[in-house]
C-alpha cells in the first residue's frame, strides 16, 4: 500500500459519488426504500398474535351445557367462527368449507361429560401451515380447560349438603390439596431485556441489515462490474491510479450513503416507533463493522463478475439465504443445529446478535466481542478476496 | 531525444494454444506516427493492450522510454496517454468533469490541474461542450473528448486504437489534425487502423498478420516494394469482368478502383502481351489499359491476401 494518493483517492470518490448522485432512480431509490421499509417491517411485525382464524364450528348437541362452551370459543379473538350453510360439505372438507379448521360438537356430548366418560371433541386442522394448526389447537385446548373450569366450579356449588359434610370429616391435610387441585397453577411471568415486549426493539437491526445489505451490497457490486462492461477499468488501469486507490476511492461515497441510510432508519425507528437506542458509539461500532463487511462483500462481488447482471445475480444469490437464515426476523433458535452453523457465517447474523446484546440486553462488551471480531474478519477477508480477484484480471 | 520511445523485442503473447502475437520486434523513433495496420484479430490490440501492461506478455519484452512494460508498468504510464477503440470514458460525467477525473487519476499536480483541462479543452475544442454529459456527444467528439483524456498529463506518447473508426470524415480530419500538430510538438503517436489513407499519413507503419509483423518501413517504402507497377484495365461490363478475372489462374486477385480493375499476378507484363494476342473473352469489351503506381490498399491487400509474388522480397 506504499505511495497512495490521498488527492487520487478522492478524484475516485467524487467520479463514484457523481455516479450515484447522476443516476435518479438509484438516487430515488436510495431516499425512499430505508423510510419506507423501516415503516412496513416496523408495522407488520408489531403483533406477531395469530388473529381471525377462519372456523366453522358444528354444533350437534343442543344443550345449555353446549351453549356456555360455545359462548366461550364465541369470545376468543383466534377465531372467526362460521356456522355450517348452505354449501356445507362434510365435517373435514375444510377447502370446500373455505376454513382453516372445524370443530364438530357430537350430539350426546353434553351427557358423556356428565357420565364420567367425557368424550374428545374432534377438530380437524389445516396442517399445511404448522405454524398455524398448532396455535389453533393450543388455543381450543385453553378454551375447553376453561370451560372446564366454568363448569368444575358450577359442580362445586351446586354440590349437596352431604358431600360437603362429608368432605369437613376429611383431613386438614388432604382438604387442603383438594383446594390446590381445584385452582389452576400458574407461572408468574416477569418479562426481561424487552418489558414492553415490542417487536420492533428486537427486528430493528434485522430492518437495518436487511436495507444496506440489499442497496449497499447490490450498489457495490455493480461499481467495478460496470467499468469491466463499458471498458472505462482498462482506462482506468492505464493511468497511475493504484489498486487501493481505486478500491478505496471507490467504497468511501457507498460507505456515506450507507452511514445516511442508517442514520434515516434509526431517526424514523426513534421517531415513529420510539426505539431507544442504549450505548450510540457501541452500537456505531457495530454498524460501522456491518457496513465494511457489507461493503466489502459487495466489492468481491464485484471483482469476479464479468457484466453488472451477473453481479446482481451474484448478489441475490448471496442476498437470500442470508435474509432467510441470520435471524434478522426470527429467532435462530427455531432453526435446526446443523443450519445454525451456517448462519455463523453471514455478518447479518453477527450484527443482529450483537446490536440485540447492546441495545436490548445492555449486556458488556466481552459478551459481543466475538461478533466484532468475526465482522471484522470478514471485513478483512472480502476486501483482500477483492484485491486478488482485481489483480487477477489485470493478468 | 535520440532514444527510441518503444521498444519491442520478441514480444509474444498467447491465450492457450492461439498466438496472438508472435515474436514482434520493433523500435519506435520520439516524434514518429507510427500506423500499425492489421485486419481485425490480426492482434494490434493484444499488441497495444501488453505496451500499456493490461496484460502479461507470454515472453519477450518491450519498454517504453526505456521502462519495462510489466515489471515498471507504473513508471511506463506515467509516460503514454492511451484511447480504447471503444468509447471508455464515464456518460455521466460531463467532458470537464472527465477531464478533472483522468485529471486527479494521472496524478497531475492539483495547482496545474485547472490549466490542463482548459488546455485540453481548446486542443480539443470541446469548450462550448464543457457542461455536456459525454455520452450526449456525437461520436467525433466522444473521440475528442477521449484524446483530450489521454493527453491530460501531457505524456510524451500516445497510444490511439482504431481512434477513428466509425466517424465521419468531418471529424476523422479534425482528429487527424490534432495528431499531426501532437506530433509536430514532438509527441510519439502510435496509432492502429484499418483504413489505407490513414496508413498514408503516418511516417512508419508496421504491418501484422496473423500475429507477425510482416513489413515494417515508411509508407513510401512499403510501396516501393513492389517489384512492378501494377495493370489496371477497363472493361465493359465490369462485375461479370471481375468474377471472370479473379478465377483465372494466372491471377492473384483483382481489385475494383474508380472504374476499373487493378490486377495482381506474378507476371502482369505477359498477361498482357497474351491478352493482346488474343483476349479470351468474346462477350466482354476490353475498352483500355495503363500501369499504376501502388497504393496503401495494394501493400495492405499484398500482405494480407500473401500475394509475396508481387514484392520484391521482405520489405524491412
Amino acid at each position: 500500500m506504499k505511495g497512495i494518493s490521498l488527492s487520487a483517492i478522492m478524484s475516485v470518490a467524487y467520479k463514484e459519488f457523481l455516479h450515484i448522485y447522476r443516476d435518479r432512480r438509484v438516487l430515488l431509490l436510495l431516499l425512499i426504500l430505508p423510510p419506507l421499509f423501516t415503516l412496513l417491517f416496523g408495522h407488520a411485525f408489531e403483533n406477531t398474535q395469530l388473529t381471525d382464524v377462519p372456523a366453522l364450528l358444528i354444533n350437534r348437541d343442543d344443550t345449555p351445557r353446549t351453549a356456555r362452551f360455545v359462548d366461550i370459543i364465541l369470545k376468543d379473538k383466534t377465531f372467526q367462527w362460521r356456522k355450517p350453510g348452505p354449501g356445507f360439505n362434510g365435517d373435514s372438507d375444510l377447502l370446500a368449507n373455505g376454513v382453516k379448521a372445524s370443530l364438530v360438537i357430537p350430539a350426546g356430548w353434553s351427557e358423556t361429560l356428565d357420565s364420567g366418560d367425557p368424550k374428545p371433541l374432534p377438530l380437524y386442522l389445516d396442517d399445511s401451515d404448522t405454524n398455524t394448526a398448532t396455535t389453533v389447537e393450543g388455543a381450543m385446548q385453553q378454551n375447553l380447560a376453561n370451560f372446564q373450569a366454568k363448569e368444575r366450579d358450577l359442580i362445586v356449588e351446586s354440590l349437596p349438603d352431604e358431600v360437603i359434610e362429608l368432605g369437613k370429616k376429611l383431613p386438614i391435610n388432604i382438604r387442603k390439596q383438594f383446594v390446590s387441585l381445584m385452582s389452576a397453577w400458574g407461572v408468574e411471568t416477569k418479562n426481561l431485556y424487552n418489558p414492553k415486549s415490542r417487536f420492533i426493539d428486537y427486528v430493528l437491526p434485522g430492518i437495518i441489515g436487511l436495507i444496506l445489505q440489499l442497496l449497499t451490497v447490490t450498489l457495490m457490486a455493480c461499481t467495478i462490474a460496470r467499468e469491466r462492461e463499458s471498458g472505462t477499468l482498462y482506462q482506468l488501469m492505464v493511468t497511475s491510479l493504484k489498486r487501493g486507490e481505486i478500491v478505496i476511492g471507490k467504497i468511501l461515497p457507498y460507505l456515506a450513503v450507507s452511514i445516511f441510510l442508517i442514520v434515516v432508519v434509526s431517526s424514523v425507528a426513534s421517531w415513529h416507533f420510539q426505539v431507544r437506542f442504549y450505548q450510540p458509539p457501541a452500537l456505531a461500532l457495530i454498524c460501522l463493522l456491518f457496513l465494511l463487511c457489507s461493503l466489502g462483500l459487495g466489492l468481491l462481488i464485484s471483482a469476479f463478475s464479468r457484466t453488472q447482471t451477473e453481479a446482481i445475480q451474484f448478489s441475490v444469490f448471496f442476498l437470500l439465504p442470508v435474509f432467510v437464515l441470520s435471524g434478522a426476523f426470527a429467532p435462530l433458535e427455531q432453526l435446526p443445529k446443523a443450519i445454525r452453523y451456517i448462519s455463523e457465517i453471514f455478518p447479518l447474523t453477527h450484527f443482529c446478535r450483537a446490536f440485540r446484546l447492546v441495545n436490548m440486553y445492555h449486556a458488556a462488551a466481552s459478551l459481543y466481542v466475538v461478533d466484532l471480531v468475526v465482522l471484522l474478519a470478514g471485513a478483512l477477508i472480502t476486501f483482500a478476496g477483492a484485491a486478488f480477484f482485481l489483480k487477477r484480471i489485470e493478468q | 531525444m535520440n532514444e527510441p520511445v518503444i521498444v519491442l523485442n520478441q514480444l509474444s503473447k498467447s491465450f492457450g494454444d492461439v498466438h496472438a502475437v508472435q515474436n514482434v520486434s520493433l523500435t519506435i523513433e520520439p516524434g514518429t506516427i507510427f500506423g500499425f495496420l492489421g485486419a481485425n484479430g490480426a492482434g494490434k490490440t493484444t499488441t497495444m493492450r501488453m505496451l500499456c501492461g493490461l496484460i502479461h506478455p507470454t515472453s519477450g519484452m518491450a519498454t517504453i522510454a526505456g521502462n519495462d512494460i510489466w515489471k515498471d508498468r507504473q513508471v511506463a504510464r506515467t509516460k503514454f496517454g492511451y484511447v480504447a477503440q471503444r468509447f471508455s470514458l464515464y456518460p455521466d460525467l460531463t467532458v470537464e468533469e472527465n477531464f478533472r477525473f483522468f485529471g486527479g487519476a494521472c496524478r497531475v499536480p492539483a495547482a496545474e490541474l485547472e490549466k490542463r483541462i482548459t488546455r485540453s479543452l481548446s486542443l480539443t475544442d470541446l469548450e462550448k461542450k464543457r457542461d455536456t454529459p459525454a455520452g450526449s456527444l456525437s461520436g467525433g467528439m466522444r473521440q475528442l473528448l477521449a484524446l483530450g483524456c489521454a493527453l491530460i498529463h501531457d505524456p510524451p506518447l500516445l497510444f490511439l486504437d482504431e481512434p477513428t473508426s466509425g466517424l465521419d470524415p468531418v471529424h476523422r480530419q479534425q482528429i487527424w489534425n490534432l495528431l499531426y500538430d501532437l506530433s509536430n510538438d514532438g509527441k510519439t503517436i502510435f496509432v492502429t487502423t484499418h483504413y489505407m489513407d490513414e496508413a498514408e499519413r503516418c511516417t512508419g507503419v508496421g504491418f501484422l498478420e496473423a500475429g507477425r509483423l510482416l513489413a515494417n518501413a515508411s509508407p513510401r517504402a512499403l510501396k516501393a516494394s513492389f517489384r512492378a507497377k501494377l495493370l489496371e484495365l477497363d472493361i465493359e461490363p465490369i462485375m461479370p469482368a471481375l468474377v471472370r478475372l479473379r478465377n483465372l489462374p494466372e491471377v492473384l486477385g483483382v481489385s475494383l478502383r474508380s472504374g476499373g480493375l487493378r490486377i495482381y499476378a506474378p507476371d502482369p507484363e505477359k498477361l498482357l502481351a497474351n491478352w493482346r494476342a488474343q483476349w479470351p473473352f468474346p462477350d466482354l469489351n476490353l475498352l483500355g489499359e495503363r500501369w499504376v503506381e501502388p497504393d496503401m490498399e495494394d501493400v495492405f491487400t499484398a500482405y494480407s491476401q500473401g500475394y509475396v509474388e508481387l514484392l520484391k522480397g521482405s520489405a524491412s
